[in-house]
């Protein structure tokens, strides 16, 4: 598995711990051998093994912060000079005292390259180095002792959990950078989307123009292209203000589906919210008003719908400019059942607890109001 | 020219960042005897060549690429009380086209209007009529509505545009997709009626929002008086 290379290494704070554990544990070295020099069999060598950790703590901490881990040189290097400073204490200690299982001249600082290889190879890595150095160890003293195991134990905990744990902390951060990459992504889309789709809307809102005024073939071509202006239009208003507050739904952008050359929308500028199933119902009225229309007001018919809202009512108005009926014919149709539309739109309303009128003429076209109280919608205006 | 002899032809200035739209339209202008005097391809363009050739309307995209097309329209509404806006957008009735007229523009269309309905509507601004859509109607309705329901709300004493009946009988019928002349049969009212109830609902809602920044300065500025 190979995570796309994050722009900040996520490793690069456990490294600047890593160079301060190596001086915190290379100074407790110190003092430690501070107290038991005199007992070594060759003390000045003690203090210059020493010296040379404490030079190669300073080099290895800038090789790990330029490179990340990601040179294995510098991890078996590491390796090799933790190794080497451990078996050196045989040559440098009095035998009885390394008999009697006495610490390492590095001590603790042994676990700095351990740790490196955690970082930098996850649990596998830390596993390794702990059984190198643990190896060291059992070499150093010459049997098996229950201090040189504990230590050991100890070593390859400490590099497996470290391990283990950088190997979740690489994966949740490639899950972040992915996710914050797909988040800049997508706002970027949305940003070329409105310039493009502003662009295109021009081009198509142009040819519409024109290609009525040319007229003939070019007619048909300025009317499909009006109707995807339409659908465009839509699209574009609908996906930048889709408004779900709580459990309330704007009826502007349920309605908002319906635009299109042959209907025009007005509304508030402002979210006209409705509980979601009331506004849900309205919206599945205004449908079928506008199917009606399209079956009965004849071709190139328009409607207009008109959303009002108040402090009593929403009101939604829905008017067509088509073949209209007289008075009679509208409730004659009614009583005899044969307006199933009209029957399920007045029906629709009268649940929610609103009302449903028909005004009608002929050659005037035919007009639906839909009423809904805000008490009925139990909720009022915010 | 086809204008009428001894009537100076309308002088108008187009501002759209499309330079196809920028064109046809002005090309359009240019045919039916129209005097396009200048032409800006984005706000801080229009705002200079408006102060310098002074047109009697501009037809302002409100999609522009530095300043948004309702600042233009107040900057230059402001500066030249005699200016005609007339907004034209591609987008659709949204939030801004309102946000423009309170700040002055008194026409609206969309941009798939035909040539003749945009000649009409450019003389009719110019006239000093306002031009309607039904949706800008919807618009200025919803507002007039979201003002008063915030006044009742909070602050009784403050002085809220309100429509008469006779107005929002006017512009719902507007907003339903009547002509003027419809309106004017429907109300039994003359043509010339229905056009003044029309230009009062704008004319209150630009005077409102002008009052709105004047006291917003004030309060700012006693503000930091303090």
């Amino acid at each position: 598995m190979s995570p796309a290379q994050p722009l900040v290494d996520p490793t690069a704070p456990l490294w600047r711990a890593l160079a301060i554990f190596r001086g915190v544990a290379l100074a407790y070295a110190a003092l430690l051998y501070a107290t038991v020099f005199d007992e070594y069999a060759r003390p000045v060598g003690g203090w210059l093994v020493l010296a040379g950790l404490l030079v190669w703590s300073v080099v290895v901490s800038d090789a790990y912060r330029r490179t990340r881990g990601t040179a294995t040189g510098w991890l078996l290097s590491d390796l090799m000079i933790a190794v080497a400073a451990v078996l050196v204490t045989r040559w440098l200690d009095d035998p009885t005292r390394i008999e009697a299982g006495e610490q390492t001249l590095p001590t603790i600082w042994v676990a700095a390259p351990v740790l490196a290889w955690a970082i930098a190879r996850g649990w596998r890595g830390g596993l390794f180095a702990a059984a190198v150095v643990a190896a060291a160890d059992i070499i150093e003293r010459g049997s098996f002792a229950r201090t040189t195991v504990h230590n050991m134990v100890l070593l390859v905990l400490a590099g497996l959990i470290v391990g283990y744990a950088v190997d979740l902390f690489r994966r949740s951060d490639a899950a972040l950078q992915q996710s914050l990459r797909i988040e800049a992504a997508t706002r970027e889309r949305e940003r070329l989307a409105r310039g493009i789709h502003d662009g295109v809307l021009q081009v198509l809102a142009l040819v519409q123009r024109r290609g009525r005024e040319i007229g003939g073939e070019t007619a048909e071509l300025a009317r499909l292209a009006g109707e995807q202006e339409a659908a465009l239009r839509t699209l574009v208003s609908s996906s930048a203000d889709v408004l779900v507050r709580g459990s309330d739904t704007d009826l502007r952008t349920l309605l908002a589906a319906h635009s299109s050359v042959g209907v025009t929308i007005s509304a508030p500028a402002t979210p006209v919210l409705l509980p979601a199933e009331c506004a849900a119902e309205l919206a599945a009225a205004v449908a079928a008003a506008l199917d009606n229309v399209a079956q009965h007001a004849g071709p190139g018919a328009h409607t207009w719908v008109l959303v009002e809202d108040d402090l009593e009512a929403v009101t939604i108005s829905i008017r067509d400019d088509g073949a209209g009926m007289s008075a009679e014919r509208l409730t004659d149709a009614a009583a005899a059942g044969r307006l199933g539309a009209v029957q399920s739109i007045r029906g629709r309303l009268r649940d929610l607890g609103g009302e449903a009128t028909w005004t009608s003429a002929i050659g005037e076209g035919t007009e639906v109001e839909l009423r809904l109280p805000r008490q009925a919608s139990g909720r009022t205006r915010p | 020219m086809t204008s009428v002899p001894g009537d100076a032809p309308l002088r108008v200035m187009v501002a759209d960042d499309h330079p196809l739209w920028r064109d046809a339209v002005a090309r359009d202008l240019a045919e039916a005897g129209l005097d396009v005097v200048a032409s800006a391809g984005n706000g801080a363009e229009a705002i200079r060549r408006a102060a310098a050739t002074r047109p009697d309307v501009l037809l302002l995209d409100l999609q522009l690429p530095d300043l948004s097309g309702v600042d233009v329209a107040r900057q230059l509404c402001a500066a030249q009380p005699s200016l005609r806006v007339l907004v034209l957008s591609a987008s659709g009735e949204q939030d801004d086209v309102l946000e423009a007229v309170k700040a002055g523009a008194t026409g609206y269309l969309v941009k798939s209007a035909s040539r003749a309905e945009l000649l009409d509507a450019v003389r009719r601004v110019a006239a000093g009529e306002s031009v309607f859509t039904a949706g800008l109607a919807g618009l200025v309705l919803g507002e007039y509505r979201r003002l008063s329901a915030g006044a009742s709300g909070r602050n009784p004493n403050e002085d809220v545009p309100q429509l008469t009946e006779r107005e929002v009988d006017v512009l719902r019928l507007v907003a339903k997709g009547l002509t003027a002349r419809q309106v004017a049969e429907r109300l039994v009212l003359s043509h010339r009626t229905v056009e003044n109830h029309v230009q009062n609902t704008l004319r209150k809602l630009q005077l409102h929002n002008r009052a709105q920044l004047v006291r917003y300065a004030i309060e700012q500025g006693l503000d930091t008086d303090d």
